[in-house]
């Protein structure tokens, strides 16, 4: 789930975020005018097909059942009930019109949820689009004996009845402020003999849809093919112009960039902050590509400071325990510096939990003031030593620093970071280690989950709703891994009540400006307790061609959603 | 001869067995595994989803209850199914291995063009100057790394000239007819045989150069010199028959060492084969690919040099197996 924003190829593994995104669309992006590159008022030319630079490659195309980044390209055949934009409102797309209580759509509880649902739709393969099919998919969510991996905005749903063909009625077991989340993939009832559906099963591989394009073939490690859906229900309002897409597997995420500026591609999903620099100045150097930034703020790459000793939790971590040493490790850090001089400007600030979408909660990062860093530090007892480290009662402020190997950007600003803890009388040492060991779970060993660590750093967040992945309760109590709970998916072994009280009641509440009071009270109680800090937020951005046209970013995810009226310069 | 050749390969099987074991063992000690959910996998994996995949896998299992499993299904065809993609393992190196053949066999056949003439040559002009550079280069190519080598490539020829496409097998945009079709095909081997073809062509050259040199200095060379036979069948005939012999273990040897070389060649071109199976699936722990990979690089190798001491038998009617 974590995004990118590095050059290595290696790092390109990190969108995968998006894969586990699943509700919701993802890689935040901005508003924008639509047709950005349409220059020639003349007709869009029809056929031609667009070749994506896919550098990292899922085993399914059904983000249901796969939550490998490239899956979630799958809306390009899989349409959504509802898709959301940037500001977090969203749009209906296989629904008539958005539930809400004023027209009935959501009842007073808040508990039940009726979907409208749009005349006239068909599948790729001419059946009916119903109600059925809606139903037929939560029973799929539902089934025990099924593999499929549905966001938590399904946890809350209790049960989807059919009211009529257009109609499907949605149970809640508590009010869910994210049922437009809901529904993003539907199932063709009338592919499937039963519920029971796991990974093997050919949908879960390449998902038939309702969508502008339909799934051809997948060739392993090799290719995606997409044809135009020529029964498309819209296709007289918004006509779909390209023959196909290709996705062309290029692992090498590097020489895939290159091949792009070359014009081998026509777009390479992703490109990620690192590439940005680089691909501007092509730009500006007069080569045929369009480059956009997205204004909003995406994944944010976050120190988590362990909140235990060694994983038990009945101890505060020796060094990182002392609220003040958090304090003055946030003041301590130049976060500039790292945005201007390792990210070329491509970062963003930030200090808040809650970042993006509807939830959002403007906290400033802390500003660099290493003098009070150093005030607090003395006023906390962490006395300098001889070799200029402080320490306390016996415990020397000596602490691991952290993250996957391998990645160059980012060990450049460990080492600024590492140096600006220096400069206040930490002791850092940069101990990277390899991703499974680092993300593995309780029972694999791994750091994170076990609490073996003092600081450790990655990007994650979420993208249109702290509910996105279970964002926000992650940093609650009870996901703290242990041999009791090995499935805890805390980064920090941090606890707090008071927190948790505000997320949970926030997550069942369909008020609007109660959950965004909700989620800013949680975010300033974050920003003053720092289990984790935010180094900055991710510069997003997108790529393609010249000759690629009708590209907007008018949705969640950047670019990739107005595929559907991409065409090719005549 | 046909006993040997059956005697050799039930040899075989007690060594097939011990680098499996050896090869599985070493897969379980490697640290995470395969339900890291990594940074790669994407996703934090849910407690009851890891619960689910552990019993699906059987990971649960004790190792030597895990291996009998897997080494039955192995030896009834049954490969077991990739944790990553649920697909059997066999249909997915199915899929993958006729591309790494083309580009193996390719360079193999590329390598054996380049070296024999070069080394034979050399070899007969000892100390000239085409002696010289070519047992320069061949020493440079010998310690070139080959994905510096594919890169350098790229960036002169892909991405400086854009000459050659930099990714794949073939033309995705559009279909070629004719010629076109062929110089699309062309185009895009040229680059990852080359770098496969590399070491493979320098080590050889090598070799043939020396074995040709220590033949043609021997008696029966000289007295077939002084009888008066030309030059060009003193040198084919019978110095690099006898020459011959050696080369051919070295030759066959390459084969396996050729596949292995795919694993770089395939990442950087982006080539759907079994080497950049094998990387994938390095990174997401995959063992049953892994270990079907794996297993038939072993039998690669093993084949390989079984096949070697029959052609010796072929070569040179001297040896005989009892």
């Amino acid at each position: 789930m974590q995004l990118a924003g590095e050059e290595s190829p290696v790092s390109a593994t990190r969108c995968s975020f998006v894969a586990a995104a699943l509700a919701v669309i993802v890689c935040g992006c901005s508003s924008g005018g639509s047709g950005q590159g349409d220059d020639g008022r003349a007709e869009p030319r029809t056929g031609g097909t667009a070749l994506v630079a896919m550098t990292q490659e899922a085993s399914g195309m059904n983000p249901l059942f796969n939550d490998q980044s490239g899956s979630f390209l799958s809306f390009w055949a899989q349409e959504p009930l509802f898709v959301a934009r940037p500001d977090g409102s969203f749009d209906p797309v296989l629904a008539a019109e958005l539930p809400s209580v004023e027209n009935g759509g959501v009842a007073k509880d808040g508990r039940t949820v009726t979907f409208k649902l749009r005349e006239g739709v068909t599948w790729s393969d001419g059946k009916p689009f119903t109600a059925e099919d809606v139903k037929f998919t939560f029973d799929v969510i539902q089934d025990p004996d099924s593999t499929a991996l549905p966001p938590s905005a399904y946890d809350l749903v209790e049960s989807v009845d059919v009211v009529d063909d257009r109609t499907a009625r949605v149970r809640m077991s508590k009010p869910n402020p994210y049922y437009l989340g809901l529904f993003q993939q539907i199932l063709p009832k009338h592919k499937f003999e039963s519920t029971a559906v796991t990974t093997e099963h050919p949908q879960a591989r390449l998902p038939l849809g309702t969508g502008p394009f339909v799934f051809e073939e997948f060739r392993e490690g090799d290719k995606i093919v997409l044809k135009r859906n020529e029964d498309y229900w819209n296709q007289d309002e918004r006509p779909v112009r390209l023959d196909g897409i290709t996705l062309k597997i290029t692992p090498d995420a590097q020489a895939a960039i290159s091949a792009f500026q070359r014009g081998e591609f026509d777009t390479v999903f992703f490109v990620t902050s690192g590439d940005l620099p680089n691909l501007t100045k092509a730009r500006d150097d007069g080569r045929p590509i369009e480059v956009t930034l997205q204004e909003t703020k995406s994944h944010v790459e976050w120190l988590w400071l362990n909140q235990s000793d060694d994983g038990d939790h009945s101890r505060p971590h020796p060094v990182l325990g002392d609220p003040a040493m958090r304090e003055a490790i946030d003041l301590g850090i130049d976060r500039k510096a790292v945005i201007d001089q390792v990210l070329e400007g491509f970062g963003k600030l930030n200090g808040s939990v809650f970042y993006s979408g509807a939830a959002a909660t403007e906290v400033p990062a802390a500003p660099f003031d290493p003098d009070r860093a150093n005030q607090a530090l003395d006023e906390a007892g962490w006395v300098r030593g001889s070799d200029g480290v402080r320490s306390k009662d016996g415990v020397r402020a000596g602490l691991r620093f952290q993250t996957v190997t391998g990645d160059q950007t980012r060990e450049l600003y460990q080492q600024l970071v590492q140096q600006n803890l220096k400069d206040i009388g930490i002791e850092v040492k940069i101990a990277n280690v390899p991703s499974n060991l680092m993300f593995g779970t309780y029972q694999e060993d791994g750091r994170l989950a076990r609490g073996n660590f003092d600081i450790m750093m990655s990007r994650e967040g979420y993208v249109v709703d702290p509910l996105d992945e279970g964002w926000a309760s992650i940093f609650t109590c009870d996901e703290r891994a242990s041999k009791s709970n090995p499935g805890g998916q805390s980064l920090t072994h941090w606890c707090n009540r008071e927190y948790d009280a505000l997320v949970k009641e926030a997550a069942s509440s369909v008020e609007p400006e109660r959950r965004k009071a909700l989620y800013a009270q949680a975010a300033q109680l974050f920003a003053r307790e720092r289990p984790a800090l935010a180094l900055y937020s991710s510069t997003w951005g997108w790529a393609w061609s010249s000759r690629l046209k009708g590209v907007s970013k008018e949705y969640f995810d950047g670019i990739w959603r107005s595929a559907h009226d991409w065409y090719l310069a005549g | 001869m046909g006993s040997y050749v059956i005697r050799r390969s039930l040899q075989a099987i007690p060594l097939l067995i011990g680098i499996s074991v050896v090869l599985f063992l070493m897969l379980q000690m490697t640290p995470g595994g395969p339900l890291a959910s990594s940074e790669a996998g994407g996703g934090r994996a849910t407690a009851e989803r890891t619960e689910r995949l552990r019993e699906e896998f059987g990971l649960d299992d004790p190792l030597p209850v895990q291996y009998v499993n897997w080494a039955g299904g192995m030896v009834r065809g049954d490969w077991g199914t990739s944790y990553n993609t649920g697909r059997p393992v066999i249909d997915t190196i199915v899929d993958r291995l006729p591309t790494t053949l083309l580009l193996t066999g390719l360079a193999f056949v590329v390598a054996l063009a380049i070296a024999l003439p070069v080394g034979i040559f050399a070899a007969t002009r000892q100390y000239s100057t085409f002696d010289y550079v070519s047992s320069g280069l061949s020493f440079v190519g010998v310690a070139t790394p080959s994905f510096w080598f594919g890169l350098m490539l790229l960036f002169l020829f892909s991405f400086e000239l854009g000459w050659l496409p930099s990714s794949g097998l073939e033309d995705l945009r559009e279909q070629h007819l004719g010629l076109a079709a062929v110089w699309d095909r062309v185009s895009h081997l040229i680059m990852p045989v080359a770098v496969l073809a590399l070491i493979a062509t320098a080590q050889l050259t090598r070799y043939v150069r020396d074995s040709m040199l220590e033949v043609l200095h021997q008696d029966y060379v000289r007295t077939a010199r002084g009888s008066g036979l030309p030059e060009r069948s003193v040198v084919v005939r019978h110095a690099f028959r006898n020459a011959a012999i050696p080369m051919v273990t070295i030759a066959v040897l390459m084969i396996p060492e050729l596949f292995l070389g795919a694993v770089i060649t395939e990442s950087i071109f982006a080539i759907p084969g079994m080497g950049r199976l094998f990387i994938e699936s390095a990174e997401l722990r995959d063992y049953p690919v892994l270990l079907g990979i794996l297993t038939i690089a072993a039998l690669l190798v093993v084949l390989a040099n079984l096949v070697a001491d029959v052609l010796y038998g072929l070569i040179d009617p001297r040896i005989s197996y009892g």
